[in-house]
């Protein structure tokens, strides 16, 4: 295989990117100047090598603990419990929340073989208190995809996490904002039904 | 190209690519199909929140002969199983049960494991708080009964003699079933059980949830028998999630 072929295969396992695409990013690629390229190829190398988990929440960072962790303007009393790093992005953008945060990678899903080991549980109950953290966290934000899978998580940590004395809360979930009754799908209709509230 | 419309439970459903889903659907005359659901995963997507495991409803899809994925063309909502996934033990039997018929599933008709599953998973869901865990149990014997591997408990798997009821005897896990007192084979791979756990699993096999006092040797003796018979004797992934969530906190 040659040079051409090897970066389209690399390009085409990115998300998104078919191999049409990726050939054409390719030959893009080799239109720029070779001083453009090696910048995009040691952006790569550097990401690689800086980027790593936080040891306290779990979020991609390339200091640790992370900047949000080392955020005293942030609550530490609250942490919002997500399933990926990326999650962290959408809930910021609402600029709504100034709590802490924490990454499970993942959802519970026996299916697939991802059980409690395989999620960053053991770091949150240090978190809580559970054997030498801090112990100064009144409520946990459990923000889980709002799938089987997400809720079987949410559940799981409630239990877990419940005797601890600490409270448990779960995202709400319903009708999009601005979105058409008419054409919202029977699961979220019926979400909405079950979670609806006084007004 | 021919468009398959068909009533449908979402075994398993996992993300491809940023915008699409792969869903593996049991269907009564198509047996086992994945499908491929295109833009399921965008926000706006027409599938909303319905592509979710265990859920019921009636698929259309594009069937391509020899193909091993076809093309999603519509799901319409017949009963949401989010329920499932607010309690531990639901969830697994659930997984279980999904687990079993994906290690022996295939594209071949199957009218009776299709509607096993459907009043499965309505079972799990409607069971009361304390009956969910003999509900499971019953409803994993009966799928093994349904899928036509159920260990044989009414006559020896040595002799064929007619055995007894209420006595103690060796269940066999590699000849799937129990032997009589002349034929028992201690040397094979199995444990006796008592003659109230045999009573027990007659019940399950025909699908009744018996109350139990105890649990823990009849999920002993499903995973055992089950990593014998089925594909690969890997241990079921669901069934240590189960032992998980039935474990004392």
């Amino acid at each position: 295989m040659g040079a051409i072929d090897d970066l389209t295969t690399e390009l085409a396992r990115l998300p998104g990117i078919g191999r049409k695409t990726a050939l054409r990013l390719t030959y893009f690629l080799l239109k720029r100047t070779p001083e453009e390229s090696r910048r995009l190829a040691r952006a790569i190398e550097t990401v690689v090598e800086r980027v790593r988990e936080c040891s306290r929440c779990g979020n991609l960072t390339e200091s640790d603990p992370c900047g949000l962790c080392q955020d005293q303007r942030r609550d530490p009393r609250i942490i919002c419990v997500v399933e990926d790093p990326a999650d962290i992005g959408a809930i910021e953008r609402t600029g709504e929340y100034r709590g802490q945060y924490h990454v499970l990678g993942g959802h519970l899903s026996p299916l697939d073989g991802v059980g409690p080991d395989e999620l960053n549980i053991d770091a949150l109950l240090r978190r809580l208190g559970g054997s030498g953290g801090g112990g100064q966290v009144d409520e946990l934000i459990i923000a889980t995809n709002p799938s089987v899978e997400g809720e079987a998580t949410a559940l799981y940590l409630q239990k877990l996490v419940r005797p601890q004395g600490v409270r448990v809360t779960r995202l709400a979930r319903g009708l999009p904002v601005g979105g058409d009754l008419e054409y919202a799908d029977g699961v979220t209709i019926a979400e909405a039904l079950s979670g609806r509230r006084e007004l | 190209m021919p468009l398959v419309t068909t009533e449908a439970t979402v075994l398993q459903a996992f993300p491809y690519s940023e915008t699409s889903k792969i869903l593996r659907l049991l269907t009564p005359q198509n047996g086992v199909q994945s499908v491929l659901a295109r833009g399921a995963r965008r926000p706006k997507s027409r599938y909303g929140g319905i592509l979710e495991p265990f859920t019921d409803g009636v698929a259309s899809f594009y069937y391509r002969e020899h193909r091993d994925l076809h093309n999603l063309s519509d799901f319409e909502l017949g009963r949401s199983r989010q329920r499932l996934g607010r309690d531990l033990v639901r969830f697994g039997g659930a997984s279980l049960l999904a687990e079993i018929i994906l290690r022996t599933g295939s594209p071949q008709a199957a009218p009776e494991v299709f509607a096993h599953m459907r009043a499965s998973l309505g079972a799990l869901e409607d069971a009361p708080d304390g009956d969910v865990e003999p509900v499971a149990l019953a409803r994993a014997w009966s799928l093994i009964a349904t899928l036509g591997f159920g260990p044989a408990l009414d006559q020896c798997v040595g002799c064929g003699v007619d055995l007894e009821p209420g006595t103690a005897l060796f269940f066999d896990y590699t000849a799937g079933g129990l032997h009589c007192g002349r034929c028992a084979a201690p040397a094979g791979a199995g444990r006796i059980i008592p003659g109230a756990a045999r009573t027990d699993l007659l019940s399950f096999l025909a699908g009744e949830a018996t109350a139990l006092d105890r649990t823990a040797a009849h999920w002993q003796l499903l995973g055992r028998f089950l990593a014998y018979h089925l594909i690969d004797a890997e241990s079921l992934r669901s069934l240590d999630f189960l032992a998980a969530a039935l474990a004392p906190a």
